[in-house]
């Protein structure tokens, strides 16, 4: 008889539905939709797509070539002029983030090694298919050697030239030139030609979908609020990789339900529940902790200005000829002009961005997170902090990353702030 | 009923707000020009005090007449003359002359004169043409905006030159003889008689076939450059000399403004500060010439708005913006 122990027991691959990264995502998931009453219905659709793409790694089509971005400098219109769809790579989970480390020193962002660690691994989730192109905007310097990185990953990249500096003609010119360029690399990609005809219906399509979006962050001027913001992050992740249409469409829906919540007069949360205004590093699924954290301590999100949601869809493009020319010229200026990332030099415009949602929210306190590693936000954090203290406004400065491991020390910190918030309008009132 | 009022006048706002601003400007500045360029046929005449080029030199078609040409033929008089009791009749010109400018101020440039209006006809002409247009860079901005004033000083300096005897008579009045507005407005009215070189005198000569080059000039540059004559323009100089008590203001809240350059992308005239002064409430600079495009093509609600005597008549709005802005989406 032979030794049964010496029989080899194939370790059969798990299906991906029952990873521990499909499993993050599914917590996630459960958290935000079951941990709260009184979800928007049309939320559904939101809730439905990240279930299958994150949850079951389901295919997400496309038209066309692929064309990652790995930031929101890069012209989607453009891409979608020629024919291509874009795909935007920043990645927020943490399976990934781990799986990244080997690229990147100890102490780095938690999204670049995120989006490196899932351009390398053999199932892309969302499963996008790989890109034809990544267009890698020069921004902060991780993300700028991770040009080389994703290249050795056998993709092939585009560096598209972003100026340090915004406030100087020169630095508009150069990043016009930039922009321009891009327009060449595309159409060298997808053979196609830039015209007046494509360009404005691409421009149309991302222009539908900023006036949806519009109308939701105007929704969430009301007091008490409509939605909560971890719904909002849902949305504007989404974008990262749906359909444009099939996602104007949603919050359309979206909007409709909210402008009847208004007229009934529905709350969301309770009236006296803080009004959060979210900065910093971008929160992007499965990576919603601390949004939902703040959210589960029974304050809301008003708004935010992060670069995975307001930031992203918020500025809106003016032409005055529609010519080629101008039009391409007028994007470059939407991408770089209103643009409050810190990479830049200065940063007076984002200060007065955020004072100016504090103002127009009727917002209680402000999150700012900053992921660990993630320099910029952290170095810009004083200059904040002392604005929101020149203006009166509590701020809460969160050092994290895509670790779940801090949530209970988290939890008890936003507590209290939610708290030290709620005396402070007692106070007021 | 008061708050019934309210929403009604609500309502007024919003529409106007949300007007269809270019086709708005292209209809007014027509029914301007055929006003000022043709409006003496009708025995209209508002005077020879305006502040704008209704070129005196349109003698049958004009409704009135730029201030620009009588001011420099008083300038010219003897100077014992001009010192004494025809003093009083070049003040009383100059305040009849403020008190109209003070009711549009530089909109009279982005709405009424019909110099401007002719160049924004050749704007449209190329862009209908798929030309580009082309722009200076920052650097050459900043040097010929001075331009101007230049051409001011001069305009104020060659006509008392005359008078005091030191320049020949045939060189007044200077600016005009320069302008192109002169031989350009009678073409309106088929009057061919200001294309013509002078040969009675050397100032004669030189005055009126540098006319002519600027006139060519003035053809090809609005055909490459929006707005082209508007930034050497010495009465938008003398505009803004006198622009402080002026009722038509534009104003800009910072605190609103996000920097997204869409104002400047479509000012005509280059205008940074439109964009990045977060500060300056009244944010009519020398060069603007009032026209507004950046009013209607800013997408903050309220960031830029045209006042009158303080109350805002013009708002930027996200909807105006949305509608305007929205090519190939019905909305």
């Amino acid at each position: 008889m032979e030794n049964e122990t010496s029989k080899i027991v194939p370790i059969l691959p798990v299906p991906y539905s029952r990873s521990r990264q499909a499993g993050e995502a599914q917590d996630m998931l459960d958290h935000i939709v079951e941990d709260f009453q009184d979800n928007p219905q049309s939320m559904q659709y939101f809730y439905d797509l990240f279930r299958s793409v994150y949850c079951h790694g389901d295919e997400v089509k496309h038209e066309g070539k692929l064309v990652g971005t790995t930031c929101i400098h890069a012209p989607e219109e453009l891409i979608y002029a020629f024919g291509a769809t874009p795909v935007r790579l920043c990645n927020g989970s943490y399976h990934y983030d781990q799986k990244g480390a080997d690229f990147m020193p100890a102490k780095s962002c938690s999204l670049v090694k995120a989006t490196l660690g899932m351009l390398n691994s053999d199932n892309v989730i969302p499963k996008i298919g790989k890109p034809d192109l990544i267009v890698n905007p020069t921004t902060c310097d991780q993300k700028k050697k991770s040009s080389v990185m994703m290249e050795g990953m056998g993709y092939s990249v585009y560096d598209l030239e972003l100026p340090n500096v915004k406030e100087s003609e020169a630095a508009r010119v150069y990043w016009q030139r930039s922009v321009r360029q891009f327009a060449v690399r595309l159409r060298e990609l997808t053979g196609k030609k830039l015209t007046r005809k494509n360009l404005q219906a691409a421009m149309a399509k991302t222009s539908r979908a900023q006036v949806a979006f519009r109308k939701l962050h105007n929704f969430r001027l009301k007091s008490p609020s409509l939605i909560l913001g971890k719904d909002a992050f849902l949305v504007t992740n989404a974008y990262f990789f749906d359909d444009i249409e099939r996602w104007t469409d949603a919050v359309e829906k979206l909007n409709e339900e909210l402008a009847q919540r208004e007229q009934s007069g529905f709350k969301a949360v309770q009236s006296k529940a803080p009004r959060v205004l979210f900065t910093g590093s971008p929160p992007i699924f499965p990576n919603l902790k601390l949004p939902l954290l703040i959210e589960e301590a029974g304050g809301v999100v008003v708004t935010d200005e992060t670069c995975s949601s307001n930031r992203m869809l918020y500025d809106m493009t003016a032409v005055d000829e529609w010519l080629v020319h101008d039009m391409v010229d007028s994007l470059a200026d939407k991408y770089l002009k209103p643009c409050t990332c810190p990479i830049f030099t200065r940063n007076d415009d984002r200060i007065r961005r955020l004072l100016d949602l504090v103002k127009s929210y009727g917002v209680d306190g402000v999150v700012y997170q900053a992921f660990a590693g993630c320099q910029v936000y952290e170095m810009e954090y004083r200059s904040v902090a002392d604005a929101f203290n020149k203006a009166g406004i509590a701020m809460l400065y969160v050092e994290t990353d895509y670790s779940v491991d801090d949530k209970g020390q988290l939890s008890t910190r936003i507590e209290a702030f939610l708290e030290s918030l709620k005396n402070r309008k007692k106070h007021k009132g | 009923m008061i708050r019934q009022n309210n929403s009604r006048l609500q309502a007024i706002r919003d529409a106007v707000n949300q007007v269809h601003f270019n086709r708005f400007r292209f209809w007014f500045q027509l029914l301007a020009f055929a006003l000022f360029v043709y409006g003496g046929y009708l025995a209209i005449d508002f005077g020879s005090r305006l502040p704008f080029f209704s070129c005196g030199y349109n003698q049958e078609g004009r409704a009135g007449v730029c201030y620009l040409l009588p001011l420099q033929h008083q300038l010219s008089q003897p100077w014992p003359r001009l010192f004494g009791f025809a003093g009083i009749a070049f003040l009383t010109g100059l305040l009849t002359f403020a008190l109209w400018f003070i009711f549009l101020n530089k909109g009279w440039c982005g709405f009424v004169c019909p110099l401007g209006t002719i160049q924004d006809w050749l704007t449209a002409l190329r862009r209908r043409m798929g030309i580009r247009y082309s722009s200076y860079s920052h650097t050459r901005f900043e040097q010929l905006t001075k331009v101007k004033y230049i051409l001011l000083a001069l305009m104020i300096l060659i006509p008392l030159g005359i008078g005091g005897g030191l320049f020949s008579h045939s060189m007044s009045p200077p600016f005009c003889l320069i302008c192109p507005a002169r031989m350009i407005l009678p073409l309106f009215t088929g009057d061919v008689t200001q294309f013509t070189i002078d040969f009675s005198s050397t100032a004669a000569l030189v005055m009126t076939a540098l006319g002519i080059s600027v006139t060519a000039l003035f053809l090809v540059g609005s055909f490459v450059k929006k707005r082209f004559f508007c930034f050497f323009c010495p009465m938008s100089a003398l505009h803004y000399l006198i622009s402080k008590p002026a009722l038509l203001k534009l104003k800009k809240d910072g605190d609103k403004c996000t920097r997204c350059g869409d104002c400047y992308t479509v000012c005509d005239m280059g205008i940074r500060e439109i964009a990045d002064d977060v500060t300056t409430k009244n944010i009519m600079t020398d060069d603007c010439t009032l026209c507004l495009k950046c009013v209607a093509s800013c997408p903050e609600n309220g960031a830029l708005k045209a006042t009158f005597a303080g109350i805002p008549i013009f708002e930027s709005t996200e909807a105006g913006f949305i509608k305007r802005m929205n090519k190939g989406n019905k909305m």
